[in-house]
């Protein structure tokens, strides 16, 4: 498969789109989990509040049952106390019941004879039409009912039959009668708004007279809520009253949604009734959702922020060091490549620097751009016979002093050590033009030394002919003028291989 | 080169790490964080003693009245108020409040001849029959009780009882509930008149001022005038009665609390259109003036009856006579309550309309 080499644009622009969609879906994931939660809220405030109901209106039940058992009980003591009692006058009676009702806490206590005459602590009177429990001759056991004072009150009125004698007279009954207000506070319900109570009689009429809610309030709450939920939910609720069952209705007025939960107090006929406003707990839940949510926006921009700086410094950094590899690579490859081309006993080129060299030169020459060009063949001579009569040191010392001859020589030509004791030099531009000075300077100084013993250099040289092809073809030229050379320089004196 | 670059970028790092944690907890640092109606005019429930200073801490008294029913159940509050309001004052006040089942002078004498045997400051009647029970209490009185009257009846004017407190204006009454009557018929048609118990002041009071108001117009005519003796069933036998032998009735006139229930009953039943006033403050009477069927109830404000029956007895038991410390008749009001009261009347005396 063939790779697509990667630029530092692909790399920016795929780091721009992943960002974006980071960010993208860092925003979309925030929303949702706000979204969630909201759902979630709704969801806990239903079943918070709803439990929370029922576990009000259990609690309260049990209270009034508790309270109405306690008074059937302090009765039924009271009753066996005072039938103990020989009381001879109705001022005893009364006096009696008095210290009972006092004794027993007991709200209004009274006693009725077999014609309905009601004895209490201070009064006595004709009570059938005063006391509907009174309407049946006999009482089977005992009852409570509520009794609808004039005047807006109301009482629980409990009552059991009795069966003793007093004064003579034949008592049938027994009752007390609490104050709702009484039972009221007792339930002692929270007084911040959130949760109201109220007990209503099962056709949905505001006993206690407390306020369920603003909406509520101490309207029967069948006409009340009529409307307001389906018709369906509506009659399962009055149904739910008139069997003394418990259950919970939810409707929302002006976009504020109410809770109610209602449970029979058992054997009153009545119905305790709790509410909670969920737009309370829901107003509460969202401020904290809220504050929530702004605390996470000022998060996600902080973070935002910091990570737009660190990726900017950190792009900035990653650019410096790829930029100082890159030099360094840069110089490396000029290090390598200068030791590559570079003779290492005598510092100028060497055969592979003239071998790149050559390839370009002939490139050139078939395309003809290439018009002056001189090549000269140098060959010290006598460097084995110093190698093997002055070991390797002299003879590299030969080597390095007869290149610096050449180099002295041809100071505007190119010079190339091609083998032990070979070198090439290429001139071009003003080391061409001046070619032949050079080269009779060259040979001049080299005849001087071997008078003096000091290197003797044989060049051949020759320049760029019109059928010439390439740089080899003039090398041939200059090659065996050199060997011409080094015959006539062994002539003049010059060592040879051998001596 | 590079190895300076690679301390810095690690610093950097360390540094830009500690500053998200920082900001990142900086945001959960932050705080994540409701008629009184004009029923005074009808009935007056807020009531409290006067100045007087009784002269004892101890009372003890004797009411009877007429015939058991919610209207005395109603005057029996108002003096509990009262009582309880003494005994908050340390007077101790005790007293009996008795009826037979059905009015009766026969029976209401018994009780007085019995209670003037007993140790009571005080005795106190509803009268049942003027005529008879009036001789009664003149000698109960010459005997040295102290007897007064209350509720709706009083005794004969010449009657020695030392005070009254009720209804002061029972043929008023009768007179304007039937001009409500008369006015809403336009003035004419047959009439029908229910009284209460034969003899009993108020009663025939109502029923006198009802004939005479009448009597004012020609184009009205009274068909029948029958006496429930305070019985709701014999008010719808008589009802029943009435509109049978004319059925082209166009009116009642109800004198005591029975007549209407039993009338409207008997209405309802028969299908008349025929138009009923009466007297008080029945629960079923207020239900049916609720329903349109009764057209108007005058009211008397059986509480304050009660609580001003209790008050002026203590002044009396001290010896007092009606004078500056009360009068020798203490009024109390009636008021004339329609349909668009009705639901308010239920509410403030019965606490559930829907009862």
């Amino acid at each position: 498969m063939k790779s697509r080499k990667i630029t530092e644009k692909a790399v920016i622009i795929t780091a721009a789109i992943g960002g974006v969609l980071i960010l993208i879906m860092l925003i979309a994931n925030t929303y949702w989990a706000y979204e969630q939660s909201i759902a979630s809220t709704n969801q806990a405030v239903s079943a918070v509040s709803a439990f929370y109901l029922e576990s009000m209106a259990d609690r309260r039940a049990k209270t009034i049952t508790n309270l109405i058992n306690n008074n059937f009980d302090y009765m039924e003591k009271a009753v066996s106390v005072i039938d103990d009692e020989q009381i001879e006058s109705q001022e005893e009676l009364r006096a009696a019941i008095g210290r009972m009702k006092n004794l027993l806490s007991l709200s209004r206590f009274a006693l009725v004879d077999e014609e309905d005459i009601v004895y209490t602590q201070y009064t006595t009177y004709t009570g059938r039409s005063r006391h509907p429990f009174l309407a049946n001759k006999t009482l089977d056991g005992r009852m409570i009912s509520t009794v609808f004072r004039y005047g807006s009150s109301k009482d629980l009125c409990l009552a059991i039959p009795i069966d003793i004698k007093i004064m003579g007279k034949q008592f049938k009954a027994c009752f007390v009668q609490i104050d709702i207000n009484d039972i009221v506070g007792l339930l002692a319900f929270d007084d911040q708004e959130s949760t109201h109570f109220a007990l209503y009689s099962e056709n949905g009429g505001n006993i206690s007279e407390t306020e369920l809610g603003q909406f509520i309030g101490t309207k029967n709450i069948f006409d009340a809520t009529n409307g307001n939920v389906s018709e369906e939910e509506w009659n399962s609720f009055r149904d739910d009253f008139a069997n003394g069952k418990k259950g919970t209705l939810t409707f929302t007025i002006n976009d504020v949604v109410d809770t109610i939960f209602y449970e029979p107090v058992p054997d009153t006929g009545w119905e305790l009734v709790v509410m909670i406003r969920e737009s309370v707990i829901q107003d509460q839940f969202q401020e904290i959702s809220k504050k929530s949510l702004t605390a996470n926006r000022r998060q996600i921009i902080f973070i935002l922020v910091v990570a737009s700086l660190f990726s900017t410094l950190l792009f900035y950094m990653m650019r410096r060091i790829a930029n100082d590899k890159l030099k360094e690579e840069k110089e490396n490859s000029k290090v390598f490549k200068s030791m590559a081309n570079t003779d290492s006993l005598t510092g100028v080129r060497n055969k592979h620097a003239y071998m790149e060299t050559e390839a370009q030169l002939n490139s050139w020459i078939r395309e003809g751009a290439v018009d002056k060009l001189a090549l000269i063949v140098c060959d010290i001579n006598g460097l084995k016979y110093v190698n093997d009569t002055q070991g390797h040191a002299a003879g590299d010392k030969l080597i390095k002093d007869a290149c610096s001859l050449i180099c002295n020589v041809f100071s505007h030509g190119s010079v190339y050590r091609t083998g032990g004791d070979e070198f090439v030099v290429l001139l071009s531009g003003k080391g061409y033009d001046t070619k032949d000075e050079t080269i009779a300077d060259f040979n001049r100084q080299v005849e001087e030394n071997i008078k003096t013993n000091e290197p003797v250099v044989s060049i051949g040289y020759t320049t760029l002919q019109p059928n010439d092809e390439q740089v080899h073809d003039l090398f041939e030229r200059a090659d065996h003028m050199m060997y011409d050379r080094k015959k006539e320089l062994k002539n003049m004196g010059a060592k040879t291989r051998e001596s | 080169m590079s190895e300076k670059i690679n301390n810095i970028f690690r610093k950097f790092l360390i540094v830009a790490f500690s500053i998200v944690i920082a900001g990142t907890s900086s945001g959960y640092s932050n705080d994540t964080e409701i008629k009184a109606d004009d029923t005074e005019g009808v009935v007056d429930f807020v009531h409290s003693l006067d100045d007087y200073v009784p002269a004892k801490n101890r009372y003890n008294f004797y009411f009877t009245y007429k015939i058991v029913h919610p209207w005395w159940d109603a005057v029996a509050l108002g003096m509990e108020d009262a009582q309880k309001k003494y005994l908050d004052k340390g007077i101790v006040i005790t007293y009996e409040y008795m009826a037979p089942d059905a009015a009766s002078y026969e029976d209401q004498t018994k009780r007085l001849l019995e209670a003037q045997k007993g140790d009571y400051d005080v005795i106190g009647v509803d009268v049942a029959d003027e005529e008879k029970i009036s001789p009664v209490l003149d000698e109960m009185v010459a005997a040295g009780n102290k007897v007064m009257t209350f509720s709706s009846s009083d005794a004969a004017t010449d009657c020695k009882r030392i005070a009254y407190v009720g209804n002061t204006h029972n043929y008023q009454d009768g007179a304007d509930l039937t001009e409500a009557l008369c006015k809403k018929l336009g003035y004419k048609g047959k009439v029908g008149i229910l009284v209460g118990s034969n003899g009993a002041p108020c009663h025939e009071d109502r029923a006198k001022g009802a004939k005479d108001t009448i009597a004012k117009y020609k184009n009205m005519e009274i068909v029948a005038v029958e006496y429930d003796q305070d019985s709701i069933d014999m008010a719808y036998n008589l009802a029943k009665q009435m509109l049978g032998d004319n059925p082209d009735i166009a009116g009642f006139v109800c004198c005591n609390m029975s007549n209407p229930v039993g009338t409207a009953r008997a209405v309802t039943e028969l299908g008349s259109s025929a138009v009923i006033v009466g007297m008080d403050h029945d629960q079923e009477a207020l239900h049916y003036l609720k329903d349109g069927v009764i057209y108007c109830l005058g009211v008397q404000d059986c509480y304050s009856i009660g609580f001003d029956t209790l008050q002026v007895a203590v002044k009396i038991a001290d010896g007092n006579l009606p004078g500056d410390l009360f009068p020798d008749k203490t009024d109390e009001s009636t008021t004339i309550i329609y349909q668009e009261d009705a639901e308010l009347m239920l509410e403030v005396l019965y606490g559930d309309v829907t009862q």
